[in-house]
């Protein structure tokens, strides 16, 4: 990282005016075709061509999953070892996340360093001597992959509780309900309402609301096994899929994310309506019906 | 290649605010040991928090450090890096105190038992030596001036060879984060010598 006079060096022209923000999605496209149109210019490059490897890498991860965070670290390894290098770092902008640094190996950027290097993006070598163009290159890659995985993580994701959507949710359950018509597996799905939710926020603000539904989603994080999905599927309604469970094991899991609300001093209270399959049905959609039926016979009232 | 959920945890933790960077050591088995958050935030400590509710869901023992780049940024400095104190627990049940360092991103940890005051210096002397370094010093004394609040720990070290002794002073409500302090203050130039080789 620290070059021979002690400075860290920066692959880019730090002088280059940062790029305009785009929208979130205009982003990525506008990732992609900036790679694109550098890479062209790469093959008629004679030192430093970049493209086949960099190209090659990431449609062999594509081929085996998806470009993410762990893609830019594979790509800041192979970077070094190409250019013998002992230290890269890349720093790219996100519009939700800002500033973000990555550093070989995943190690730590101290303080001081982040201080060095300052807030401009591009990729610091450690010896400086790769060409401007392959370290943006690098750097595109990077920032491309890690929008990638903001996108995917947040089309699965509620972006209060940072448990499942409704939508991840719905697929979860086709998964289950199709693995439990075809091999019989039970499990259970859960269907949770929080009570006088409405009343919470009117008297006590937005905010105290949302603090407690994410009490209320970490708490179900808390709870649930691995293999279980937990789900934010509306408003102050929260879903719970309980795999090999067949029922009696609803109670249980009740008591601990009672438990989990306890311990940060959560007195949310809320009702809860269960449905199993194959018991109950393998239907999805009749899974759902009965667990909704059963919760609002405990709410006291029926659905509209 | 980091697993998948190793990315969403680290995804998570930069979603944070202020959050610029992520290092992780493992242990053998893969799982993170230590998870390392280098922000820019006003509320570090907010942001630890936060790390350490999410820390609890993917890897429970994973220990969780924050590193303030907030002034560093600020000033731009160039000099070296410190040995920063991140956490230290009193067990008065039994008198154990654990102490945590770190130092460019690793963590190291020490503990002792005898209370607070020489309990929470011992540890000092036990985390900086987890650290890596070399302390050819031993505790000596640990007093503190009044047993009211808010007064001065003095902490005395022995050298090991002839050279002269070391004192530290630090005040503070609590006394094991004064005796840390105080530790760490007897200890300062000494240790900024080292710092660099590490």
């Amino acid at each position: 990282m620290i070059s021979n006079n002690g400075v860290v060096t920066n692959a880019t022209d730090s002088k280059v005016a940062p790029e305009p923000r785009p929208e979130p999605l205009a982003e990525i496209g506008a990732t992609v075709t900036s790679l694109r149109s550098v890479m062209p210019q790469s093959t008629v490059t004679s030192a430093g061509s970049y493209e086949p490897w960099l190209f090659q890498m990431m449609m062999t991860e594509l081929s085996q999953r998806e470009l993410g965070v762990g893609f830019i670290y594979a790509v800041l390894e192979f970077f070094a070892q190409r250019h013998g290098l002992t230290d890269v770092i890349v720093v790219l902008t996100h519009d939700s996340f800002g500033l973000q640094m990555f550093r070989l190996g995943g190690a730590v950027i101290a303080p001081d360093t982040v201080a060095r290097i300052g807030t401009e993006p591009g990729v610091y070598c450690e010896p400086d001597h790769v060409s401007q163009i392959e370290g943006d290159a690098l750097r595109t890659a990077a920032t491309l992959s890690f929008s990638l995985h903001v996108a995917r993580f947040s089309a699965a994701h509620d972006p209060l509780t940072n448990i499942a959507n409704r939508r991840s949710f719905d697929e979860s359950l086709e998964v289950a309900a199709a693995r439990s018509a075809r091999y019989g597996w039970s499990f259970t799905v859960l269907l949770l309402d929080l009570n006088d939710f409405k009343i919470v926020n009117d008297h006590s603000g937005h905010q105290y609301g949302d603090a407690i539904l994410r009490q209320f989603g970490f708490a179900l994080r808390q709870t649930v096994r691995q293999g279980d999905t937990a789900a934010r599927i509306g408003g102050d309604e929260f879903a719970v899929i309980l795999s090999n469970a067949e029922g009696h094991e609803s109670a249980g899991f009740t008591e601990r994310l009672r438990g989990h609300l306890a311990s940060v001093g959560n007195s949310v209270d809320f009702a809860v309506g269960a449905a199993s399959s194959p018991r109950d049905s393998t239907d999805p959609a009749d899974l759902l019906r009965i667990a909704d039926g059963r919760l609002y016979e405990k709410k006291g009232a029926r659905p509209q | 290649m980091i697993s998948r959920t190793e990315e969403d945890f680290e995804l998570e933790l930069r979603s944070l605010p202020g959050v610029l960077n992520i290092g992780t050591s493992h242990l053998e088995n893969g799982d993170i040991d230590v998870v390392t958050l280098v922000v820019n935030s006003k509320d570090p400590a907010a942001t630890r928090s936060a790390a350490t509710q999410i820390a609890s869901l993917y890897f429970p023992s994973a220990a969780v450090v924050v590193e303030d780049a907030n002034h560093a940024l600020a000033s731009q400095r160039r000099d070296s890096p410190r040995v920063m104190l991140v956490g230290a627990d009193y067990d008065a049940t039994d008198g154990a105190c654990v102490v945590k360092l770190s130092f460019s991103g690793r963590l190291g940890v020490g503990r002792a038992g005898s209370g607070p005051l020489i309990g929470g210096a011992e540890a000092t002397l036990a985390a900086l030596r987890d650290l890596g370094y070399d302390i050819p010093y031993s505790l000596m004394t640990v007093s503190n001036v009044t047993n009211g609040r808010d007064w001065p720990v003095i902490v005395t070290l022995r050298s090991h060879s002839n050279d002269a002794d070391r004192f530290g002073i630090a005040r503070n409500d609590d006394d094991m984060i004064g005796a840390v302090k105080a530790t760490l203050n007897s200890l300062n130039r000494f240790v900024s010598t080292l710092e660099g080789r590490l």
